[in-house]
């Protein structure tokens, strides 16, 4: 099985290599090696319990690995602080979105915006904060300076708590957006309007790493596409090429439509 | 007499609060309840008195050296015990009170006990509200405690440390997510805390003597006012020091002084039995408890 195939845009930005996780008995990630090169959307894809947040949580410091490496542009970054591995570019959302919930939407933007990351990328400069939020608000597609920015996030409805998530992890600049079940929970018309911000993403140059249950919208958007299976990985290429495989089938699609 | 009980059932309740802040502050940002918080109040005390009649400073100096010194204590709390339990409550509840008995009883070994130990105050003299006469240092404690509770909410709202700190204090995980360093902001919370705690005391100390036992009177009066507030909450500590300073001063005057800490216990029971999470706490939501 080839564990690097899919498009290499640019250079190698995250390298993992043998990463395991036991909690007690439970071998919750078994050896998984993967690279993933500046610009790609991976999906990270398989059955509930399957290791994909568990894995998410291991590259970005939340998890301390059993076993095994992680590196971001060449630096070993295994078992560093998640705030040390933020500040390094990469950024996270939760399955269940989490936001400052009495905080104003855009307070929460400005928190990333605080960041010695952001201080150090725009030389100390950075002007009204507040401004920058709305404006990133706005990008995520929040209507102008309409009531909702001012709203305090946890009453925010659904799908703007999943702008908010996006909202942030590109007000930390990050390279590395890490996102885990974007689209669960969205309707058809809201997801229409999300894919675009994630477009615009990729344009811009991120690297995207998305768990999702939602094949059909995520295999339109990826380059490459992973499929976790009991902790390991049972598959790792183009979403077409994927789906093909015999394990894969029978592992997490079983008897798939 | 109605007038005394209302101007220092007014003043009591400026102290409860003072009292407070600090314990409710460092609970609302880092969950950590400091059990040592009477305890640093009372070292902050003694530390004035040392810096004043041992090492011979000045007033202000010894008074501004306390608070800093407190408030590195609460870092060192953080650092070096309460960074190994964090998250476990209950040792954090007794790691933290067993650091506030041993200074406590150091205290107490040591000799610190008698009327010698007391702290000046900061102008001497007194005005007349109607026929009430209040000296100056009381007038300090309400002018210095009010410019607290602002600057507080100010600094919250409107300073990047104000608002990591309201990140923190609502989710952990995320703040860290955005490159904020928790633990760095909780020790800061506990610092900030101690600091208060030594500025309350070197406000309403001098009007008595520095005793030990003072220091539990301390963490139980801050207690009773974060219990039936709701812990955490800012607004939650100023209305119930108000509920409690009056309910205090209206047993002080119609049944006698002896009733008074009475009343901070019964409105403990009372709230736990009738709403738990305090008047302006929160109730966590079934799905978060279990």
């Amino acid at each position: 099985m080839s564990e690097t195939t899919g498009k290499k845009t640019g250079e190698l930005l995250l390298k993992v290599r043998g990463l395991s996780k036991n909690f007690g008995g439970v071998r919750a990630v078994i050896g998984v090696d993967f690279d993933l090169h500046q610009g790609e959307l991976l999906g990270l894809i398989g059955p509930n319990g399957s290791g994909k947040t568990t894995l998410v949580n291991l590259i970005t410091g939340f998890v301390k690995p059993t076993d095994g490496r992680v590196e971001y542009r060449g630096k070993n970054i295994t078992g560093l602080m998640p705030y040390k591995i933020a500040r390094l570019g990469i950024a996270r959302t939760f399955q269940m979105a989490k936001p400052f919930a009495d905080l104003p939407a855009y307070k929460n933007i400005v928190i990333p915006l605080y960041s010695p990351r952001v201080r150090g990328l725009s030389g100390g400069r950075y002007g009204d904060r507040d401004s920058v939020a709305k404006d990133l608000l706005e990008d995520v597609g929040f209507e102008r300076d309409s009531s909702v920015t001012f709203k305090a996030a946890g009453s925010l409805p659904h799908g703007y708590l999943k702008r908010l998530e996006l909202a942030k992890c590109l007000a930390l600049r990050a390279d590395l957006i890490i996102l885990d079940e974007l689209f669960s929970g969205l309707s058809i018309a809201e997801l229409a309007s999300i894919v675009p911000i994630i477009e615009k993403m990729m344009m811009e140059g991120k690297t995207i790493i998305m768990i999702e249950h939602r094949l059909r919208e995520l295999f339109r958007i990826a380059d490459r596409v992973i499929v976790l299976n009991f902790g390991q990985i049972i598959a790792n290429g183009k979403p077409t090429e994927v789906m093909e495989s015999d394990e894969v089938k029978h592992a997490y699609l079983g008897t798939e439509d | 007499m109605l007038e005394v009980t209302i101007i220092y059932g007014f003043i009591n309740s400026i102290i409860l609060a003072l009292i407070a802040l600090g314990f409710s502050l460092t609970f609302g940002i880092s969950g950590v309840s400091n059990f040592s918080y009477g305890a640093m109040y009372i070292m902050a005390g003694y530390a004035v008195w040392i810096m004043i009649n041992l090492l011979g400073l000045p007033f202000a100096l010894a008074a501004i050296l306390s608070v800093i010194l407190t408030a590195l204590f609460g870092l060192a709390l953080y650092r070096f015990v309460l960074l190994r339990v964090r998250g476990m409550v209950i040792s954090e509840v007794i790691a933290t009170f067993g650091v506030g008995l041993a200074i406590l009883e150091l205290f107490r070994y040591l000799g610190f006990t008698g009327f010698e130990y007391t702290l000046p105050v900061f102008t001497d003299g007194s005005v007349m509200i109607g026929d009430t006469y209040i000296d100056h240092q009381r007038l300090w404690i309400v002018g210095v405690g009010i410019s607290l509770a602002i600057g507080l909410y100010l600094f919250t709202r409107y300073t990047k440390t104000g608002l990591a700190f309201r990140g923190i204090a609502q989710d952990e995980k995320t703040a860290l997510s955005l490159g904020i360093n928790s633990d760095r902001v909780a020790g800061l919370s506990v610092a900030f805390g101690s600091g208060l705690a030594a500025i309350a005391a070197i406000l309403i100390l001098p009007r008595g003597t520095i005793s030990v036992n003072e220091g539990y009177d301390v963490l139980i009066n801050a207690m009773a006012v974060c219990i039936i507030g709701g812990l955490g909450s800012t607004v939650g500590v100023i209305v119930a020091s108000f509920m409690i300073g009056y309910a205090q001063m209206i047993t002080d005057a119609f049944s006698g002084p002896h009733w008074k800490m009475i009343v901070s216990l019964v409105a403990i029971l009372i709230i736990l039995l009738v709403k738990p999470s305090g008047l302006f706490g929160k109730q966590k939501e079934l799905e978060e408890r279990i």
